[in-house]
Parts: C-alpha cells; structure tokens; sequence
C-alpha cells in the first residue's frame, strides 16, 4: 500500500509537470494534504506511518503467539490426560462411524475466539459432509454448535438444520463438571439415533486431525449387536446387579457421551491454541518481511531525495561561479 | 452395592446418567478436607449460554452459570 501511494506521488508530479486536461489533474490533487502543490522531494510520511502501524501489528501478534504457546502448555497436559476416558468405551462399544440410522445429531465443536487458522472451517467442512451423507428420504440430521465460530458458518446455509447452539465455554478454565451438564443439556433437548462429534484431535503444535466420534443410542447399541459385527461379542460381559441389559446401555451411552465430548472439547481447545501459535508466529513473520522492505524503500527515496538536493545545490553554486 | 436400588428412581426423576453421577461426585467432593476441598469446588465451575433454534430461528439464550445441579 506504501508503494501504491508513492507511485501516486509520483504521478501526480508528472501531472503537475505536463500540461493535462483540468479533471486529470483535480483527480491527483486528492493527495494534496500530505505534501503541498510545488514541493520538491516526495513525502515519506506516509511510508513511516505505515512502518510504525506494521511495527506495533508484529508486537501485537507476538504477545498473541506467546499467551497461546502458555495457554497451550496447560491443556495440553489435561487432553493427553483425558484422553483415557474415551480408550475404554471404544474398546467395549467400538467406534462405528459408517452406521446407517435415522435421527442424526451432528455435534460440531468449534473455537469462540477467532485468529485461530483453518481449523473452525474444517470442522465446519466435515459436519457438512457428515450432513450430507446421512440426509436423505427417511432420514433426518440436526446440527449441535458448540462455540460462536461454527454458528456463524453454519448460519449462512444450514439455518433450518440447527437446533441448539452452545456459546461462552471457554469462560472459565474447562473441566468435568461443566461439560458434562452441557452434554446432559444435550441429551435431554434432543431425539437421536446416533450422536457424530466432530472436532480437532491434536497430533502436535502443526497438525491437527479433524476427527468424528460417533455415540449410538441404547436401541442402535442393541439392533447393532444383535446383527454381529464390532459390537457382537457385547453379550459375553456379564451384568452384575438387578439391571437389565437395557438399562446398563443406557447408562452406558449417557456416560460414554459426556467422556467423549469432554475429551471432544479439551482436544479441540488445545489444537485451536496450536492452530493460534502457529497462525500468529507466520504473521509476525509476515509483518517482520513487510517491514524490511517497507525500510527499503523508506532508505531509498530519503536517499534519492537527499541526491537531488545536493545536486540542485551544487549546480546552483557552479552557476554563480561559472 | 447400594446404588443398584437406587437406580429407577433417579431415572423416574427425570434425571440421566450424567446429572447422578455429578451429583455423586459432588458428594465426594464435599467429602474432602479443607484446603482441598475449595480447591476442588472451586476448580468445578459450569458456565455457557444455551439458544435453543426452533424453524431455523435462533430463540433467547440462557444462561447457564455456576450451577451443576440445575
């Protein structure tokens, strides 16, 4: 932009120079204010003012970096932690994203505060996928937004599929309790046949892997294991207890989902924290480029002003002598 | 095993799986002894908005803070 507007300066020059139709000329006198009509040298105003905003951008994005690498540290530790809730209940129930059934509820989980890469976006591509795939005649999918990034993605073209929306989790540090009650809110709002979380698993500070969990219903667990597959040898456990079999999956699911989706949300926090470091470390590095060339530029029209002064000066001189 | 019996009556309450078993864990939160004990309780805090959309209309959101039974 600094370089647009010294091209500009130097046309209009040229225009005052030669001799040009009134409107040419009134359309270049808009930059008027920064250097007025007759001045020699080309103002370097602007550029300076733009190398100090460029400055103040890069100190700015490297404070961001840094409060996201700390933040980052500290879920980290608590999504590998959390990590172990999840293991068993894939181990008992497996994870069987390709099932066909009726009642849909996409869970897309996203980040409230934006600066934070791509990874709202994809998280945002998949559930629509996931949409697409599982909408047809006899079937229905419903969206569950977690985070204000994802609802104002999905707002635009999925407005009739949404059917809660949860904002603000991030307030406090996260923990058990709270997600919990959020997927007990969940649960109790909505009718589903299979519940498929997406969200970001974090690999490392660089990559992030947009993944889906999918929670079955108590029936769907039942009508799955009674067809074999994956989920066939559920009838070897033994019940202890009055429960029925019923009841126990019941429980199960209820339980199986709020651990999912508490290490859902842990582990998407945690890559929108990685995405967010890397994100700003790029555009501080942007802004240091932006910034060595912008001083080039600023060194080479003081430089070319400072030569042209001082051969006006010593042609000046010469005359009178000569 | 106490619990067993317990079971259809918090299901005929209307409360899941989930809601018993934060309050459980809350029992046993409450069990512990001082310094842990706010440590714990206050580590344990609940807040979010909830808007329920009904016909692709987003309804007023409610908010949801600092209360694990409600």
């Amino acid at each position: 932009m600094a370089m647009a507007a010294l091209r500009r300066e130097g046309r209009r020059l040229a225009t005052v120079i030669s001799p040009q139709p009134i409107t040419a000329l009134r359309a270049s006198l808009v930059y008027e204010e920064q250097a007025p009509l007759g001045v020699r040298s080309i103002s370097t105003q602007v550029v300076r003012n733009r190398m100090k905003s460029v400055k103040n951008i890069q100190k700015i994005t490297k404070a961001m970096k840094m409060v996201a690498a700390s933040k980052l540290r500290a879920i980290q530790v608590r999504a590998e932690n959390s990590r172990g809730l999840w293991q068993p209940f894939t181990a008992l129930l497996g994870d069987t994203p390709s099932v066909d059934v009726k009642k849909n509820v996409i869970v897309t989980i996203s980040s409230d505060k934006g600066l934070c890469g791509g990874i709202n976006s994809t998280s945002v591509k998949i559930s629509k996928a996931l949409h697409k795939i599982n909408s047809g005649p006899e079937k229905e999918s419903k969206y569950v937004v977690l985070g204000e990034k994802a609802k104002a993605q999905l707002i635009r073209d999925s407005k009739k599929h949404i059917e809660i929306i949860f904002t603000e989790l991030q307030k406090n540090p996260l923990n058990y309790t709270q997600v919990s009650v959020l997927a007990d809110d969940i649960l109790k709002n909505v009718e589903y046949d299979a519940l498929r979380i997406v969200f970001n698993k974090f690999h490392s500070v660089v990559s992030f892997l947009p993944t889906t969990f999918t929670v079955l219903s108590p029936e769907i667990v039942e009508r799955e294991a009674e067809s074999g597959g994956s989920l066939g040898d559920l009838d070897s456990y033994e019940i202890e207890g009055g429960e029925t079999k019923a009841e126990i999956l019941q429980n199960l699911t209820e339980f199986q989902f709020s651990c999912v989706l508490f290490n859902a949300v842990l582990e998407n926090a945690c890559s929108e924290q990685g995405a967010r470091m890397s994100a700003m470390d790029s555009s501080s590095r942007n802004a240091g480029e932006m910034l060595d060339r912008l001083t080039l530029t600023y060194n080479r029209t003081r430089q070319a002003s400072i030569t042209t002064e001082l051969i006006e000066i010593i042609s000046g001189a010469s005359a009178l002598e000569g | 095993m106490a619990s067993n019996a317990a079971v259809p009556f918090w299901r005929a309450a209307g409360m899941t799986y989930i809601t018993y078993s934060n309050i459980c864990a809350n029992l046993v939160r409450n069990c512990l002894k001082e310094p842990y004990k706010t440590e714990v309780l206050s580590r344990e805090k609940v807040h979010f908005s909830v808007s329920k959309w009904v016909d692709g209309k987003p309804q007023k959101p409610t908010l949801r803070s600092d209360t694990p039974e409600a």
